[in-house]
């Protein structure tokens, strides 16, 4: 599968399947809906460096912007405030809806 | 089901534990021996990373920081054959004997 590319702007759901072993995606984001801020170029696969792989080919990796009250049932924060987490192109997917 | 590492907005985590302390000297040495063995190529900051996820749940919680830090380093300088866990226990044996 080659990996999906994303421009800022766009909306991204994070993959909710288990992977087993090293990755670097939170719980906490899984299934969440945000917004693609910057593409911040190709980086070895830490998925693969973990056991001592090449961590080749690299992997798109992108900086996304989750509103706050998305991630949390009981923020008590502003309502606008964002949340910015890297996360690899391989970890995403389009999201066309609106959040509610 | 994230591992034991994972616990962002987990139910019953509770608040994160902000208070500080001195950076003893062990801890300095921890890090100073994983630096150098990334530095050596000896191993990598996602291979020691998911080490340290793959300690036992019960272990992972009791140890503090550094004390991860080096269980990971010792299980992948044995996993790696460049010592050998009878090798480090005979050491720490001795470290004990002389320092008490």
């Amino acid at each position: 599968m080659t990996p999906t590319k994303f421009e800022p702007g766009d909306r991204v759901r994070v993959r909710t399947e288990e992977k087993p072993g090293h990755v670097r995606t939170p719980g906490y984001v899984r299934g969440k809906i945000g917004r693609i801020e910057k593409a911040l170029g190709t980086f070895k696969n830490p998925e693969s460096l973990a056991y001592g792989g090449s961590g080749l080919p690299e992997k798109p990796l992108y900086k996304v912007g989750f509103r706050q009250t998305d991630l949390w049932d009981k923020y008590t924060g502003q309502a606008n405030d964002i949340l910015y987490i890297d996360l690899y192109a391989h970890w995403l997917e389009p999201a066309r809806q609106e959040t509610s | 089901m994230t591992g034991i590492h994972d616990l962002g907005g987990s139910p019953g985590a509770g608040p994160i534990d902000k208070s500080q302390h001195e950076t003893e000297d062990w801890e300095r040495l921890a890090d100073a021996i994983t630096v150098a063995l990334d530095k050596k190529a000896l191993k990598t900051t996602d291979e020691h990373r998911r080490a340290i996820e793959s300690l036992d749940p019960g272990r992972y919680k009791k140890l503090g920081y550094y004390e991860r830090w080096i269980a990971a380093t010792e299980l992948l300088l044995v996993e790696k054959g460049i010592l050998t866990s009878e090798e480090i226990d005979e050491k720490a044996a001795e470290f004990e004997e002389s320092w008490g």
